[in-house]
């Protein structure tokens, strides 16, 4: 019987960015792949560098993401104040923030941007190796989440987790066997969020989730990280359904 | 494996409009499926990275703000003195021999040049040579140096003493890369143009959200005319509506101290200095926005402070369900404390060592969670 890793994610605000290439930063309703694998990369302290590992992280494992609670969509109008190209130009890079806006106000432009949150959102996310030998154990995934080496957040850094993720690895034949054979603590601050019996599930693969689906959608989705340096995705298959939670994750 | 630093702060903003959107309204997020205010994480930074207490806390280790310093190496390189000596007027003895005069001008000026754009000299008919050449060797507007780029300016003065050479793009190009500014290694920084300055930022800031549910309040104003003497109209000469409401945010912090100690070059007292800044600055510094309006500055009334190697959490569940009632803080402080009680009874310890400081009910105080903020505990 194959393992899963399953753990939780849940914080006031999570941003998980689709493609953006303006000054509007959209996110997708639920975890992308390239958060997921790079959440796991912070615990581990795989950097942003480390090309080669992060490739071998991500294509070793795959993944499911149920959504439980689709929280509500906010934007964010953020302004940034800069200084002008030419004022960069002879003095950059400044020592401080301090020192970079209090330049004159004549050489400060600002740069616009609007950037969208989720709030409420709380998502169950499935791990399983893809491979004979993948770089670590789930059971070394599930630890490094307990004890991250880089601070560990919902796809934006200003989106910090607000609950332990609780990771449990657990066997079953398929997603469904695997979620019912999970335990997720609600401490009863968290009734207003958790507890729903029907969720988003989506899934990798062609694999039978286990799941009784009436109809599922199927998207293409740009979350597959290639190259950081360069900022490559590639794309990927995610199939999507509306699933009967098991008791233990909602 | 790494020693987090997690700060849980509740201040109270009386009337206020601290961050704002496109339409000049305070911003809000949703919590717990009740509407609250919101003051952004990068709003937050900003107001720390900028505040008083940033430059005074780091007073000897951010270094010194100059349009000078050309004239200053200048002076180093024909005296043959360390340029530390020379910032700080000591008399001290010369560390190496002196260089002549053209050279020492040509010198100072590149050097001057990778930090601001030199002044453009007039050419005038002033007799005053000196005047004028130091002038030639100040920079247009004040620049930064830290103490580690002074050492490397020194250090590249001694090589550029022993060799005789002018100095090579490569040279100036390294007094830039050796800077270790706390600033940006608490927060980071970010470009794609140029990935060798790239910093991972080893704090994380949250959005600060009111403990509360918030209606955004409309001020319907309008001022009059002071020469109008109501004898044409009697109207008034400006009518407009600012957006504005109160309260009470949560704010949580997460330092990864170790990813700091990094950053800062293994320094790891400077790293405890850092912190304790950042910690001092959260508590007492806010965002600016409309201040001349509102006069809304405001201390945290309470923090929790916790250390540990435990994967960080916010505790904002504990205001999921909108606080209510007549005492808004003292329910806040215990649902936060409560909230933290279960979380550890639940999942198990979340954290080695907490303190607090609850600034209403006059227990603890701000100088105990710096003292355990900063320093190696693990």
């Amino acid at each position: 019987m194959p393992e899963y890793l399953l753990f939780r994610l849940f914080g006031p605000m999570a941003a998980w960015g689709g493609v953006a290439v303006g000054e509007y930063r959209p996110s997708e309703s639920h975890p992308s792949r390239s958060a997921i694998f790079g959440l796991v990369a912070a615990a581990l302290g795989i950097r942003r560098e480390d090309a080669a590992d992060l490739k071998e992280l991500q294509e070793s494992y795959r993944m499911a993401v149920l959504v439980n609670t689709p929280g509500s969509l906010i934007r964010d109008y953020h302004t940034t104040q800069v200084p002008s190209e030419i004022t960069k130009k002879r003095a950059w890079p400044f020592a401080t923030r301090r020192e970079e806006v209090s330049i004159h106000r004549d050489d400060l432009n600002t740069i616009l941007s609007t950037r969208e949150y989720f709030c409420d959102a709380l998502y169950t996310v499935c791990i399983r190796a893809a491979t004979e030998n993948p770089p670590y154990l789930l059971s070394e995934l599930a630890e490094a989440l307990n004890s991250p080496v880089f601070t560990l957040y919902l796809g934006r850094r200003s989106c910090p987790v607000a609950l332990p993720l609780q990771p449990q690895v657990v066997r079953g034949d398929n997603l469904r066997a695997a979620m019912e054979a999970a335990v997720f603590q609600n401490i009863g601050m968290m009734s207003p969020i958790a507890g729903k019996e029907r969720g988003m599930l989506f899934w990798e693969d062609e694999e039978n989730t286990g799941f009784a689906v009436e109809s599922s959608q199927t998207v293409q989705r740009r979350d597959v990280a290639l190259n950081r340096r360069r900022w490559q995705f590639t794309e990927r298959k995610e199939h999507g359904a509306l699933v009967q939670v098991p008791e233990g994750v909602r | 494996m790494a020693e987090f630093i997690q700060l849980h702060m509740l201040a109270s903003y009386p009337p206020s409009n601290l961050n704002r959107d496109d339409l000049g309204r305070p911003k809000t997020a949703m919590m717990g499926g009740a509407c609250r205010l919101r003051v952004s994480s990068q709003s937050l930074k900003r107001a720390w990275r900028t505040s008083e207490i940033f430059k005074e806390a780091f007073g000897d280790h951010l270094g010194i703000r100059t349009k000078e310093m050309g004239w200053n190496i200048y002076l180093a390189m024909k005296g043959g003195k360390a340029l530390s000596d020379v910032l700080e007027e000591r008399d001290a003895a010369p560390v190496r021999t002196g260089v002549a005069e053209k050279k020492a001008v040509e010198w100072g000026q590149a050097i001057a040049a990778q930090f601001g754009k030199l002044k453009s000299v007039k050419d005038s008919n002033e007799e005053n040579t000196e005047k004028k050449k130091k002038e030639s060797l100040c920079v247009e507007q004040m620049v930064h140096f830290s103490p580690d780029e002074i050492a490397a300016i020194d250090a590249l003065l001694s090589r550029l003493v022993e060799s005789g050479k002018d100095p090579s793009d490569e040279d100036l190009a390294l007094l830039r890369e050796e800077n270790s500014a706390v600033d940006i290694a608490m927060f980071g920084r970010m470009l794609a143009s140029s990935p060798s300055f790239n910093c991972e930022a080893a704090v994380q800031v949250a959005h600060a959200i009111t403990v509360h549910r918030v209606a955004v309040e409309d001020d319907y104003f309008t001022a009059v005319d002071d020469l109008n003497r109501g004898i044409e109209d009697v109207g008034a000469a400006h009518v407009g509506q600012a957006e504005f409401a109160a309260g009470l945010y949560y704010a949580y912090l997460c330092i990864n101290r170790d990813l700091l100690v990094e950053n800062l070059g293994g320094k790891s007292e400077l790293a405890d200095k850092t912190i304790a800044a950042l910690t001092e600055a959260a508590a007492k510094v806010g965002p600016k926005g409309k201040q001349n309006s509102f006069a809304s500055r405001a201390y945290a009334s309470y923090i929790l402070a916790e250390r540990g190697s435990q994967q960080p959490r916010s505790l904002a569940v504990a205001f999921l369900k909108p606080v209510g009632g007549e005492d808004y803080l003292t329910t806040a402080v215990n649902v936060l404390e409560k909230t933290r009680e279960n979380m550890e009874k639940t999942y198990g310890a979340c954290a080695r060592d907490t303190m607090t400081m609850n600034a209403a009910a006059g227990v603890g105080t701000l100088k105990e969670i710096l003292t355990f903020v900063s320093g190696d505990h693990a």
